[in-house]
């Protein structure tokens, strides 16, 4: 039973005017790097990241390509077996004769392209929204736009993005003479949906910052509003604000992977992990496993890395998380 | 002469952390007896706190008590289970501490809160404990307890709650009571409310006090005795009479002079003792105070003095201790 | 309370409304006109304005959108175009509710069963090995997205244990009791894990946020039992975040149903949303995504009763 109020109290008098004082993002900093969990989190990261850039360069074949084809579908070939060719499945072949190690490639590429892509429109977004609200708290225009955000998410994401989708139709979108791509349509889609909780996250930590003693020490000395905001406030809202994009990241991965599973995310033959593993439900039952665990272990792991990354990221920034003790 | 309620002998409590290892009691001494009033007067991080805890037996990770005796009533408490030590919580020795808005459960009334305490300790029917629970309220100042057991905390001002703690602790009627700081965070008028209530309560029913503080003006009017820490050390102690009279101790001296006297002229700067409380993990050599001491010599730097008997119930830590004078 | 009630109730309203609003634009922002898109390639003009005229699309956009409302209020979400051709919507997502319902209702029992006792160890053995091994599990819970699970619930049951309810489909209760309760368990799986391990650890964090503060240093220094404590001050102080989650992550096991439904080919209103959407069946996506967000502001409305209810603080209001 450990008695953390006790003893945190007894630690904070016991421990007086000793280490030297660390900036927020130093300490913050420091205590990643201990973080061993959020350290795998970024590595697995990372290296998705690279497998997904560098796709065209370590994919072992054109993903499109069919190998064996002789008209429309065939069977599944397991991984490590060989086309007709001679083309090495390295982890096997789906329902088109195409090499899924190729598509599996292609297909993070263009998750990781639309997450990031989903991400930054929605930051941008989101916290210039919130970052107005809350430096205009309690005026109109900041009542607008939290009843904004509100309405929104009363929206489940899933179900709003499916309704835009739908809205909007699959595929390519002419808008008058704008042509919207597929991929840049699912993208502003997932933007508009998470949007609001940047919204609200920023707006909360903006008007915690204004609270601040610094922020009154820039006003008597006359700082202008705009320069308040920009330069001292927003460095320190940062941090959380990270945090949050991280976790983001995660879940807008999951809606995106989820809407191409359900079919309306790209269109095939577009490689697409999601689609792959919809196309993956039919040879179940014909033992065909690698078609549907491949591209479900390459989201679930995406997802894992990201979860990871934000969660240590947030016990980073968590002061009592860091001044957890030994024994 | 009265019993000796409570002894500590020798005690080390330790705490390990990341950084380090932290000697809160550093092998300290002391003594209460029945229907006395001690004093415990330091700054954070003195050890004050942690030397009542060690008697409560609420030292838990990462801190340990490495060594010593703690006698109540001639029973040593450091050899009891956690089971034996429950039974004593609350009932025979009780803690009050520094009031804020989170030391009660927001989710139970205060009534019940109070209430609990009775069931764990005592076998009375629960209409006996409401009744009792009333009686205390009433016994503790608040007006109108019947409405305002049950009430909830968030309903009751910081005064109140500290009464209620009050109530709390001397449900039992403890033979010792131990108040960690019990007004530091109220106004100086509840303060002395909280302080005629606790003389009161001590009268009545004949409690041994510990009252730990950093307030040195507070020890005037309610102990009988005062023991002043410093880093983890007892550095002196004495009658409250004698110790006001003529400190013994550099630390306690400054102490003395930081209080503001209305009845002298203030004349110049307000004296504060000059330096840092030192770092628990990196204590300095020799005397820990010297640092900050206007008396320290080369000894004093070098060699750490120990607690002795300058006088019957007169103890103090300094080396220079017959040199010095006002 | 009651003026906390009816603070969210005011509120809910007009979210309602405004949301409603957004629903009922969906149509016309799509490019080329509802209508158009409706029709498809059948783009006869007479055809054209014949259906226009006929779902009252040439009145002007708030008489349509009062019409609209109107009727959706008495409960006529209008009539599928493509699906069903003259069935009314209402009767489309009644027909199939009841197993969306069912679905989500058994996920949420176990997921909370679960979620709750886990979260609630775990903090109590803070870093222990029960702690490390349900927090693994926590994290992988929400990081498989739920169709990945679902699928591979089916490989492991219906095709390598070679069970028959393990390839998904559905048995009316009518029919059999146990056939469609077995048939719900990997789809209630497959949607409740997330939904749990999102609870589990907000639970986790609670207790131990709990577990530090003053009060529970209060009630030892008493000398009161650790199992009084843990039930009365921790568990009933940790509750209350856990509550808002709960009701929070319910968004999420309304999206999560509709992709349950397509992996396990259950014949629910998720399954029926999706379809609409392929079919471009405006009417029954409009009804479906109404019906889900008066769900959910509803289920808010009940979090925020059931948070004012455990929470004296809120009860009572601001005392002296």
């Amino acid at each position: 039973m450990i008695d953390a109020a006790m003893n945190r109290d007894q630690l904070e008098e016991t421990k007086l005017g000793m280490r030297p004082h660390r900036g927020l993002l130093e300490e913050f900093w420091h205590n990643f790097k201990r973080n061993k969990l959020s350290l795998v989190g970024g590595v697995i990261v990372v290296l998705f990241f690279i497998l997904g850039f560098l796709a065209p360069l370590l994919t072992p074949c054109n993903p499109v390509k069919q190998f064996d084809a002789l008209r429309g579908e065939h069977n599944p070939l397991p991984p490590l077996s060989r086309s007709k060719e001679g083309h090495l499945f390295l982890l096997g072949s789906d329902k088109f004769g195409r090499d899924i190690l190729a598509r599996a490639l292609y297909g993070t590429r263009t998750l990781l392209e639309l997450a990031v892509g989903a991400i930054a429109i929605a930051f941008v977004l989101g916290v210039f929204m919130g970052a107005v609200a809350g430096y205009t708290k309690g005026s109109w225009l900041d009542e607008l736009i939290m009843r904004a955000v509100d309405i929104m998410l009363s929206f489940p994401t899933l179900v709003l993005a499916i309704a835009l989708l739908g809205a909007f139709g699959i595929g390519k979108t002419h808008i008058g003479p704008i042509v919207l791509s597929n991929m840049v349509k699912i993208m502003v889609v997932i933007a508009i949906t998470y949007s609001p909780r940047f919204a609200r996250l920023m707006r909360g930590v903006v008007l915690q910052e204004m609270t601040e003693d610094y922020v009154a020490a820039s006003k008597v000395a006359g700082a202008s509003g705009g320069r308040i905001i920009t330069r001292e406030v927003f460095v320190n809202t940062m941090p959380p604000i990270m945090v949050q994009a991280s976790l983001m990241m995660a879940t807008t991965v999951l809606t995106s992977s989820s809407l191409s599973f359900l079919g309306l995310g790209l269109q095939p033959p577009r490689p697409s992990l999601g689609i792959m593993l919809n196309e993956a439900r039919d040879f179940l039952f014909l033992g065909a496993w690698w078609y549907a665990i491949v591209p479900g272990v390459f989201i679930s792991l995406v997802i894992l890395g990201f979860n990871l990354l934000g969660d240590g990221l947030r016990d980073s920034l968590d002061p009592r998380q860091a001044r957890r003790v030994q024994r | 002469m009265s019993a000796m309620l409570l002894q500590i002998n020798d005690l080390i409590t330790r705490f390990y952390t990341e950084d380090g290892v932290v000697n809160a009691v550093d092998d300290n001494s002391l003594y209460l007896n029945e229907r006395e009033t001690l004093g415990i007067v330091g700054e954070s991080g003195s050890g004050k706190t942690v030397t009542a805890l060690s008697v409560m037996g609420l030292i838990e990770n990462p801190g340990r008590i490495e060594h010593g005796k703690i006698l109540f009533k001639g029973q040593d408490l450091l050899g009891k289970s956690e089971k034996q030590m429950q039974e004593i919580r609350g009932k025979d020795i009780a803690m009050v501490f520094q009031d804020s808005l989170s030391s009660l459960n927001p989710t139970l009334t205060v009534g019940e809160q109070i209430g609990r305490v009775l069931r764990f300790h005592t076998k009375l029917s629960s209409k006996r404990i409401q009744h009792r629970v009333v009686e205390l309220l009433k016994q503790v100042g608040i007006p109108e307890p019947e409405k305002r057991a049950t009430n909830y905390p968030h309903e009751f001002s910081g005064g109140m709650r500290q009464r209620a703690l009050i109530a709390m602790a001397i449900s039992c009627n403890p033979a010792l009571l131990i108040l960690d700081e019990p007004t530091t965070a109220l106004d100086v008028t509840i303060e002395a409310q909280i302080f005629e209530l606790v003389n009161r309560l001590k009268e009545e029913f004949g409690m041994g006090t510990i009252l730990i503080t950093h307030d040195l003006a507070v020890v005037a009017n309610s102990c009988n005795r005062v023991i002043i820490m410093y880093a983890g050390r007892i550095v002196e102690e004495a009658l409250v009479d004698s110790l006001y009279e003529r400190p013994l101790h550099p630390y306690t001296r400054g102490l003395l002079n930081s209080i503001l006297r209305l009845e002298e002229e203030t004349q110049g700067t307000l004296f504060s003792i000059p330096g840092e409380v030192p770092d628990l993990i990196d204590l300095p050599d020799g005397c820990n105070f010297s640092p900050r001491c206007r008396y320290a010599n080369e000894r004093c730097w070098q060699l750490d003095p120990q607690l002795e008997e300058i006088a019957p119930g007169r103890r103090a830590a300094c080396l220079r201790v017959n040199d010095i004078d006002e | 309370m009651g003026t906390y009630i009816l603070k969210r109730l005011l509120l809910a309203v007009p979210t309602l409304v405004v949301a409603s609003m957004v629903i009922f634009l969906l149509i016309h922002i799509a490019p080329g006109g509802p209508v158009r898109v409706m029709l498809g390639p059948m783009q006869d003009e007479v055809l054209v304005a014949k259906l226009r005229h006929q779902l009252g699309l040439d009145l002007p956009l708030y008489q349509q959108y009062l019409r609209w409302a109107g009727k959706a209020l008495h409960g006529d979400l209008g009539i599928s175009v493509t699906i069903q051709r003259g069935a009314s919507v209402m009767s489309l997502i009644v027909q199939r509710f009841s197993v969306t319902l069912e679905v989500a209702f058994l996920s949420i029992v176990v997921a909370l069963l679960i979620a709750v006792s886990t979260g609630i160890l775990s903090a109590l053995r803070q870093n222990r090995l029960p702690d490390h091994i349900a927090r693994v599990i926590a994290l992988l819970g929400v990081s498989i997205p739920n169709f990945f699970l679902g699928i591979m619930l089916i490989l492991l049951f219906g095709v390598y244990f070679l069970k028959p309810w393990g390839a998904g489909g559905f048995v009316p209760l009518r029919e059999s009791i146990g056939g469609n309760l077995i048939r719900m368990l990997l789809p209630a799986i497959a949607l409740g894990t997330a939904y749990s391990a999102i609870v589990m650890r907000m639970m986790r964090s609670a207790m131990l946020d709990v577990m530090g503060q003053d009060y529970v240093r209060t009630a030892r220094a008493m000398g009161i039992g650790w199992a009084s404590i843990v039930r009365k001050d921790i568990i009933k102080n940790a509750l209350i975040p856990v509550v808002t989650v709960m009701g929070n992550a319910i968004g999420y096991l309304l999206g999560g149903s509709i992709v349950t439904e397509t992996v396990f080919r259950l014949p629910g209103v998720g399954n029926l949303i999706i379809t609409g959407v392929f079919r471009r069946d405006f009417p029954v996506i409009q009804g479906i995504v109404l019906t889900i967000v008066v769900v959910r502001i509803v289920v808010n409305l009940i979090v925020d009763l059931l948070y004012s209810y455990l929470d004296p603080r809120i009860r009572y209001g601001r005392g002296e």
